[in-house]
């Protein structure tokens, strides 16, 4: 794909570039030495290899990648959904072990609880951490509003199409004002423009939340026109092998495609992923 | 052409539902000429009228309301227990492996014994007193639910454990919500297939020796040699069954009430 997703009639409303303010230099994730091997039939695998990062507050960060180069599961890490073999992942200065609420996180699929609305499934979190009812609607009619699904508001997931249920989870994730949003290919099951759409959205989203974003995509498109910056993971063991510093001028909108400097880091991120994609797959064929 | 095989089509739809319709009838029908041709024993094998006479006879004198109710109680008390334990750890089984590998193996063992075959030793521990048939009922009851939920706990969504473990939900909340709920529509299964199970549990507990209940009044009348109040009591007991099976699936689509 060369062309941006975004619709040309959807204009991207953007302020101009990530403020550098002061506290916003101030690193909230750190991954330190981070190893993680799985236990397979054929032996241990390691799905990540010593990857070490930062990721300062307030940024955007895409990692990207092939399928199954540990890209997910080093988002799981910072998560707390995944333990550690060797390193770690502070954020905010605390090893992560379990998750934690100021953490939140959005699955490729939306995950949303069957048996509640719209309204109670982003209730859900406030109310697990203990907010009165009163508040934690209040805060989920808040979201429902800023998603645009005021009128789903008592709706059950499975009336609403992909990229409603996706709205929705995300809205649920930021129920608890998470510090820092984990995002695993969020819009990767939705159809092409759904995803122009939820791109748009996020990006909007954005100016109007304060988290620090960890967006996990295969789609290099996305990831730049999204970030800040774009991690390129290796496939077997899993590594970091480039960290791109997207330096286009925000707001951004579908006339990047054609910016000289877009189409160079595009031209980098793809020559890289290309030879990495070639070195694995000749790995692959001299184990077997 | 498509007009003529259209018609046909309903033609033989009609008479289909005619045939369900006399189905019943015309067995009864049969089941009366067979009985009083004197091809089989008129007093071994009573003509359906004779069981009808013996079912009036049964709700004029009272006793039916009263072994009715005796056999519905045990029923409902049985399964309620049985179900709530089969439900709670079956939750705790299905979540923790601590727990699962110190009882599973167990229930394992005791669940395939048939309940029946605990009624000597039921009538050793508790007599003829309730109490044993009761135990009974939750013993066929709660190994069925058990394993149903279980699995059911077993094959819930990862991804909705994850997303409740993300927003901070804590365990008590996590058992009794997210994962119960999550395995709702398989503890209905397990919930339903118990309804019958209850249902042989109670024939062994009253069999075993009772003073009133459906099965009870099928064993007398038995020991009178009165066949039709025998048969009237076979009756009572497929109809009730029936029933209970029907409400319990009407009310188990409403459990899952998101679908």
């Amino acid at each position: 794909m060369t062309k941006s997703l975004l619709r040309p009639d959807q204009p991207l409303r953007l302020v101009d570039t990530f403020p550098p303010s002061a506290p916003a230099h101030q690193a909230i994730i750190r991954v330190e030495d981070l190893s993680i091997v799985f236990d397979a039939p054929s032996g241990q695998v390691i799905a990540v290899d010593r990857v070490s990062l930062t990721v300062v507050q307030g940024e955007f960060v895409s990692i990207v990648g092939p399928s199954g180069c540990g890209k997910s599961t080093l988002l799981n890490a910072m998560a707390g959904l995944e333990r550690p073999f060797e390193g770690q992942v502070l954020i905010a200065g605390e090893a992560m072990r379990v998750p934690r609420p100021e953490i939140g996180m959005v699955f490729q699929q939306p995950h949303l609880f069957p048996w509640k609305s719209v309204r109670r499934n982003i209730a859900h979190g406030p109310r697990a951490l203990g907010k009165p009812k009163a508040e934690a609607l209040r805060i989920a009619d808040e979201l429902i509003e800023m998603i645009g699904l005021t009128r789903f508001a008592s709706a059950y997931p499975h009336t609403l199409s992909g990229g409603m249920q996706q709205r929705v989870a995300i809205a649920r994730a930021l129920a608890n004002q998470p510090r820092v949003l984990l995002m695993d290919e969020p819009f990767g099951a939705l159809d092409a423009q759904t995803r122009a759409v939820m791109q748009d959205n996020l990006l909007e989203l954005r100016e109007r939340i304060n988290a620090t974003i960890v967006f996990v995509t295969h789609d290099i498109d996305e990831a730049i026109l999204l970030s800040d910056r774009v991690l390129i993971m290796s496939a077997g063991p899993g590594r970091i092998l480039r960290d791109l510093q997207v330096s286009l001028p925000r707001p951004r909108s579908s006339a990047i495609v054609a910016d000289a400097a877009y189409l160079a880091l595009k031209r980098d991120c793809l020559d890289l992923i290309r030879s990495e994609g070639r070195r694995a797959f000749e790995q692959m064929e001299v184990k077997a | 052409m498509s007009g003529g095989g259209r018609s046909s089509a309903s033609a033989t739809a009609r008479l289909s539902v005619l045939v369900a319709v006399l189905s019943v009838p015309a067995f009864t029908g049969v089941w009366e000429l067979v009985a009083r041709s004197g091809i089989v024993n008129a007093v071994l094998f009573p003509p359906p009228s004779t069981v009808a006479v013996a079912i009036l006879e049964w709700i004029r004198s009272g006793q039916f309301f009263a072994d009715l109710t005796a056999s519905l109680s045990r029923v409902v008390a049985g399964f309620a227990i049985g179900a709530a334990g089969g439900i709670v750890l079956g939750v705790l089984t299905g979540r923790f492996r601590l727990v699962s590998s110190l009882l599973s193996p167990l229930f394992h063992i005791l669940r395939p014994i048939p309940p029946v075959a605990f009624v000597p030793i039921v009538i050793l521990w508790f007599g003829l007193s309730e109490t044993g048939k009761l135990f009974l009922v939750v013993w066929g009851v709660f190994f069925t639910v058990w394993l149903a939920t279980h699995i059911g706990v077993q094959k819930v969504d990862r991804g909705l454990i994850r997303a409740a473990q993300m927003l901070g939900t804590p365990q008590p909340q996590m058992l009794w919500e997210i994962v119960l709920l999550g395995a709702l529509p398989y503890i209905t299964v397990g919930l339903r297939t118990a309804v019958s199970i209850s249902f042989y549990t109670l024939v062994a507990a009253e069999l075993a020796g009772a003073f009133a209940g459906i099965v009870y009044r099928i064993e007398i009348a038995q020991q009178n040699m009165q066949t039709g109040q025998v048969m009237g009591g076979l009756a009572a007991l497929g109809l009730l069954s029936f029933v209970a099976d029907r409400a319990f699936a009407t009310l188990a689509e409403r459990a899952v009430w998101w679908r």
